[in-house]
């Protein structure tokens, strides 16, 4: 399987304990012996983030402090009041039941400290669970194994696909004003982001470590959680509540954009599909209406007749500009070969050279590449896709640009 | 304080057999001198009915979570107060024969505790009957078990109830044959009264469930 | 229940009497002849020795921690490196679920009721808990409840997979179709009775039993943590026995409790699991503390430092465990109120917990230390737990727990509870008890060879989990990629855990080669107190007698049995005043009347698994199934309270007192030991 590996990477502050002797701390200091650690928690790259971070430093030094008091007091203690060879047994240690004076003292102590620590906890839970101002916001739905976002440009409280589940689209013309993309967020670097997270089927859970904690996405419930990148860049993260067979397959990609370039996109994502130029595109668009139209809804092809697809979810991912991403298949897989040479798709890279083999494989047969349950209607079935098809339907997914 | 002297003393017991005056060792805590004064069936029943109050405060607050949350047919659709009351008064009721049936064998009365133990199964199974029929009649107005949040909720409260008085039924006739056959006399008055303390809590309970899932709206 | 334990009242009302009587036919009813004998095969099955039942307890416990352990690795194995395909995702989704679920409800739980069966009652100076029967019928029960669940691997379709957490809606049949969950819901609907059942039989043992002058505050501290631990459970399973209700309906029955469609919450099955879910994390640990409690003033040479704070920070956790099981749920989406609320009082259970680390460390303060394996284990529980309780207090940093929930994180950090803690704990016990249980002392160099093993194994296993999760590295996941720095950490795992492994064979190879020895020409048994201990189930002979106590012990002191070796001269030295077997009893005694065995617990619990295959397959088997439960408990109403040929050993029932001939005494002692060997 071809790995996806978003361009993040940078040195890793870490948290060491070193184990092998036993339980020495080697405190901090890269402690990733094989490279890169592009979904790290401890390299904060927003406000938020920062916050938790700071709060978790505090938390790690106050335990490090501790750690070593108590460990190297019992091993202390052990060594000290080890029994000498000499020792006959008969003369009994002096027999002490206990201090009150003391124990009052090592009850408090703990209290005390913990208290210290439950202050800026508080602060911080509080801080950071309210909405910024001025903040774009995008909904986020999970479900087996990849995730939509959608964008409500208009403002008018409804998103593209809402209902689309259960009765297909009622909002067409929501399409004309608002967006909704698959697997990969598009972010304003530098601005507050409010994100609405949802589920269509069971609960997963939305995590750009870089920029914020975990978030559950919880059927029937709607929960918001505040991101903001500092720079423009990459970020990557992946569902962190169980969800079932690809739990581990269902990933994030998160790209935030200076603000024109980000405006840009909008416009480009509000556009209809492009028409085919070429012939083996024209083609690829047959078979699209044809096979994948059923569930996969393209703006400008299949607004009006599409119904929801046939999963439990109800959803596909929508690919009027899948060729505008960097990854398919719940962003596991990169779909343009890599330029800078480390096997990253980051923004600048969408639009290379094509990572045709992937994608062929995909299109040959989806739960070999992915473990789905397509057979009770979970993820992508095989659909016997000849290769004379799958050559078009590449040609005709990557014009949708 | 610091209580670094050894808080000890030369011992007193000291090796050998131990005697204390006045006391039966050798039946010591298999009778009436337990360390809490109750008899470890007394206790023992004390402990699950205390365990038991979980298991209905947990269906108690599901079903208060989910009665609302649902569509369709709704408590106020079905319920029927009066009816329900008067099944209620008739469970209330059989409380009262049971503290009968406590004292009766308490004073060694045989035929009183046969006549109020089979009185107080008969209460409970009118009572029983009573939500049989309620049930009948709620699935006759649509309300199957699966038919949405609330049904399933409810349903399930109240047959654990059920379940529970049922139980309780089987509990008193068991007594009912042994006095019958002779076989529980006045020396195991215990008996009847474990049972009585688990035929209240099962009355309470079901005071409980009567005013919050059919009187508070 | 009253019912059921109405033979029991005429046990103890006929020991109530003053001499023997024999049970008149009618009583007997025939066919209800209660079973007889103190050895064979049958002993064991229709035993109702809390010690039998406490050490069947421990095997079975040890049974299943082999087929969990095998699944750890299996799983460690398929983690080794990046992109592994060694098993599928759907596999390595049961084996996750399943190794959960067997550690912590068919390991850890019942070998914290194997100590607690064994050593409540000697330690409380009682003949056996408080009803007998029923304990046998908790053991029985929980077994059969772990064969079915386990079953699953054969007739399920897949076993469980959604995780020991099951959250709603995952465990939908919509979204796991294979009957695993339904064996899951079922299965631990059955340990559930079991250890409710026993809940209510250690509780009152405790409160009830206790010997004269042994009031709450002289028990001792593993007895302590036992009744709180009883405590716990007596009211955590009513709730988790709710939920599983409701997930066995929706699944079986199609109610609606957790259809999202019809409006349901899913929110509600993880505040029902993490209400039971959180005290069970201190069901685990806290019998742990008791041994510990015990092993280290033992191997000081000194009291428990703090007695009443140990006794009262334990009652303390057992409190606080019902006001912090949000904390599984910072991520869940509840409000920022609720966080904060549950962040806090998270932090402040921390507190009695510190307050036991730094007791158990004053009470090696000045003693002089002894490095038996069991207080190696015991300071290995020290230090390790230390590790787990700070990462613990990371957790109840909200913001910081919303980047480290459902990481390896958190895997590192309920393993140090669990593993560091509990099993630590729990191995050195098998250690100290040994002699008491089984008349033979494990080998000391082999003992010491496990624990620094299983030390190096255990920390090159889960320490570098620590670090994983905070890279990033979500847990449940079946693979991960190259290029996320997680490849030489799950290579250091896995290495640990294949030492782990090799440290229980060790264990193992122990156990058969101590028994070898005891075996041999001029082997010399470990008599009745091999490690000069302090509480009074050393007071009797080793392996204890079948009764208990030739006399019930009169208590005058905490630490009893030390009380009565050591004495204080007048210029204050403590000398030893009587040797361990001038003070201890010899168990000869024969003519205790205890509670005979009985058919009926196995035969009830056997009928569990045929109910729960029946309402998972087809209903005629449940209907058998529930034919076979009928007969049972009409078997138990029913049996005399005691069978009138039958005393206890190969004796007569006449009452021949204390003052037995030591002919009786040692043939008697050695029926016992032949009894007891039998494993």
């Amino acid at each position: 399987m071809h790995r996806f590996r978003p361009l993040t990477s940078r040195r890793v502050r870490g948290l060491g304990l070193l184990t092998a002797a036993g339980l020495l701390l080697s405190g901090c200091g890269n402690i990733s012996l094989d490279g890169d650690t592009p979904q790290t928690t401890l390299e904060p790259k927003g406000p938020v983030a920062e916050k938790i971070d700071g709060l978790w430093d505090l938390t790690f030094w106050m335990a490090v402090v501790v750690f070593i008091l108590v460990e190297f007091g019992v091993l202390f203690v052990a060594w000290k009041f080890r029994k000498r060879k000499d020792d006959t047994g008969e003369e009994l240690p002096e027999q002490l039941h206990g201090n009150t004076k003391l124990e009052i003292g090592w009850t408090a102590l703990p209290a005390v400290i913990l208290a210290f620590l439950a202050v800026f906890t508080v602060s911080t839970v509080l801080d950071i669970a309210e909405e910024p101002e001025d903040s774009t916001r995008i909904r986020v739905v999970g479900q087996q194994w990849w995730w939509s976002y959608d964008y409500d440009l208009d403002g008018d409280g409804v998103y593209a696909d809402d209902d689309v589940v259960q009765t297909g689209i009622e909002n067409p013309e929501e399409y004309e004003t608002d967006i909704e993309v698959a697997n990969e967020m598009v972010i304003p670097a530098g601005e507050p982001v409010y994100l609405e997270i949802e589920s269509r089927d069971v609960i997963h859970s939305f995590w750009i470590p870089a920029l914020n904690g975990k978030k559950d996405a919880v059927p029937g419930r709607t929960h918001f959680l505040s991101i903001e990148a500092d720079e423009p860049g990459t970020f990557i993260g992946q569902c962190t509540e169980f969800c079932g067979l690809s739990h581990a397959y269902m990933r994030m990609v998160v790209h935030a954009l200076p603000r024109d370039e980000y405006d840009a996109w909008i416009d480009g994502q509000l556009e209809d599909a492009a028409e085919p130029e070429s012939p083996e595109a024209a083609a690829g668009q047959e078979v699209f209406s044809q096979r994948c139209a059923s569930c996969h809804l393209v703006d400008g092809l299949n607004t009006e007749e599409y119904n929801g697809a046939t999963v439990v979810a109800g959803a596909a991912p929508n690919l009027t500009h899948v060729a505008s991403r960097g990854s398919f298949a719940g962003s596991i897989f990169p779909l343009w070969r890599d330029t800078d040479g480390n096997d990253v798709v980051d923004w600048d890279e969408i639009g290379g050279e094509l990572n045709r083999n992937q994608l062929e494989a995909w299109l040959r047969n989806p739960p070999e590449e992915k473990p789905m349950a397509a057979d009770d209607n979970r993820g992508m079935p095989n659909l016997g896709l000849s290769e004379a098809d799958i050559d078009s339907l590449v040609a005709y997914l990557t014009s949708l640009d | 304080m610091t209580d670094t002297a050894p808080a000890h003393t030369a011992p007193t017991a000291g090796p050998g057999p131990d005697q204390l005056d006045g006391v039966d060792l050798e039946s010591w805590g298999l009778g009436t001198n337990n360390a809490t004064g109750l008899t470890n069936t007394k206790l023992g029943m004390w402990l699950f009915l205390g365990s038991d109050c979980l298991l209905f405060g947990a269906l108690i607050s599901t079903y208060l979570l989910l009665r609302h949350r649902g569509t369709g047919i709704g408590p106020e659709d079905v319920f029927d107060i009066p009816f329900t009351s008067v099944s209620s008064f008739v469970l209330l009721m059989s409380s009262m024969s049971m503290v009968f049936a406590v004292s009766a064998i308490a004073r060694g009365e045989d035929q009183k505790l046969r006549l109020w133990l089979l009185v107080t199964a008969l209460l409970g199974g009118t009572f029983i009957a009573g939500q049989v029929y309620e049930f009948t009649s709620f699935y006759r107005e649509g309300l199957g078990y699966t038919t949405n949040l609330f049904s399933s909720a409810f349903y399930s409260l109240t047959g654990f109830h059920g379940v529970h008085v049922s139980v309780g039924i089987v509990m008193l006739m068991a007594l009912f044959f042994m006095s019958l056959t002779g076989r529980l006399k006045q020396d195991r008055a215990e008996a009847v009264e474990v049972v009585g303390l688990y035929w209240h809590f099962v009355d309470i309970v079901w005071v409980l469930i009567f005013t919050i899932v059919y009187l508070i709206p | 229940m009253a019912i059921v334990e109405q033979p029991s009242t005429s046990v103890e009302a006929r020991e109530l009497e003053a001499g023997p009587r024999h049970a008149s036919p009618d009583e007997a009813l025939g066919v209800f002849k209660r079973p007889q004998g103190d050895t064979g095969w049958r002993s064991w099955l229709f035993t109702v020795d809390h010690k039998k039942i406490g050490i069947m307890y421990g095997a079975a416990a040890l049974f299943f921690f082999l087929i969990g352990g095998v699944e750890a690795l299996i799983i460690r194995t398929q983690l080794a490196a990046p992109e592994q395909e060694l098993i599928s995702a759907d596999l390595y989704n049961q084996l996750f679920t399943m190794h959960g679920v067997t550690m912590i409800f068919l390991v850890v739980m019942p070998i914290g009721s194997a100590f607690m069966n064994y050593l409540i009652p000697l330690q409380i100076g009682a003949r056996d808990v408080a009803f007998p029967r029923l304990n046998a019928f908790s053991f029985w029960c929980f077994l059969f409840g772990g064969i079915f669940f386990n079953s699953s691997w054969f007739l399920g379709g897949g076993t469980a997979d959604g995780g020991w957490f099951a959250y709603a809606p995952n465990t939908s049949v919509v979204f796991s179709p294979s009957h695993g969950m339904d064996f899951y819901a079922i299965g631990l609907q059955i340990t559930g009775i079991a250890t409710l059942v026993g809940a209510v039989n250690l509780i009152a043992t405790c409160l009830n039993l206790r010997a004269p002058g042994m009031t709450l505050m002289k028990m001792p501290v593993f007895t302590w943590m036992s009744l709180v631990t009883q405590f716990l459970l007596l009211f955590a399973m009513p709730v988790i026995s709710v939920a599983l209700f409701l997930l066995t309906f929706d699944r079986l029955f199609g109610a609606n409790f957790f259809n999202v469609s019809a409006g349901a919450d899913p929110l509600l099955w993880e505040h029902l699991f993490w209400i039971f879910g959180h005290p069970e994390v201190y069901i685990m640990i806290l019998p742990a503390f008791g041994i510990v409690s015990e092993t280290l003033p033992v191997f000081a040479r000194k009291p428990i430092f703090g007695y009443e704070f140990i006794v009262f920070s334990g009652a303390a956790i057992g409190f606080m465990g019902w006001g912090v099981w949000a904390h599984h749920m910072f991520a869940s989406g509840m409000g920022p109120i609720s966080v904060a609320a549950f962040a806090v009082s998270t932090m402040f259970i921390a507190v009695p917990t510190g307050v036991k680390i730094l007791n158990w460390m004053a009470t090696m303060w000045g003693g002089k230390l002894s490095f038996t394996t069991p207080m190696l284990f015991s300071i290995g529980l020290v230090t390790m737990f230390t590790i787990g309780g700070l990462s613990g207090v990371s957790h109840a940093v909200a913001p910081a727990d919303t980047q480290q929930t459902d990481t390896y994180y958190i895997v590192a950090h309920f393993h140090y509870v669990l593993f560091g803690g509990a099993l630590f704990a729990f191995v050195g016990g098998f250690y100290y008890w040994w002699p008491k249980a089984f008349g033979l002392m494990l080998r000391e160099n082999l003992g010491k060879a496990h624990f620094w093993v299983m030390l190096l194994g255990f920390n090159l296993t889960f320490g570098p989990m620590h670090v994983l999760g905070l890279q990033g590295m979500p847990r449940r996941t079946h693979s991960y990629f190259d290029g996320y720095g997680f490849n030489v950490w799950n290579m250091v795992a896995t290495i640990g855990a294949y030492l782990i492994a090799l440290s229980f064979l060790i264990f193992f190879w122990n156990i058969f080669v101590s028994w070898r020895d005891s075996k041999k020409v001029g082997w010399v048994p470990p008599g009745p107190d091999p490690w000069d201990a302090r509480t009074i189930e050393w007071m009797t002979a080793s392996p204890a007698p079948s009764h208990n106590f030739d006399h019930v012990p009169v208590v005058t002191h905490r630490d009893e049995f030390w009380y009565r070796k050591y004495g204080e001269t007048d210029d204050h030295r403590i000398v030893r005043i009587a040797a361990a077997e001038e003070v201890a009893q010899t168990g000869a005694r024969t003519d205790v009347h205890l509670p005979a065995p009985s058919y009926w617990p196995i035969v009830l619990c056997a009928s569990f698994p045929l109910i729960g295959w029946g309402l998972i397959f087809n209903l005629g088997i449940a209907f058998v199934g529930g034919a076979i439960a009928l007969l049972a408990l009409f078997g138990l109403a029913m049996e005399p309270a005691d069978d009138p040929d039958a005393g206890h050993g190969d004796h007569h029932d006449d009452h021949h007192g204390p003052d037995a001939g030591p002919e009786a005494a040692a043939a008697d002692a050695d029926a016992d030991k032949e009894a007891t060997l039998v494993d």
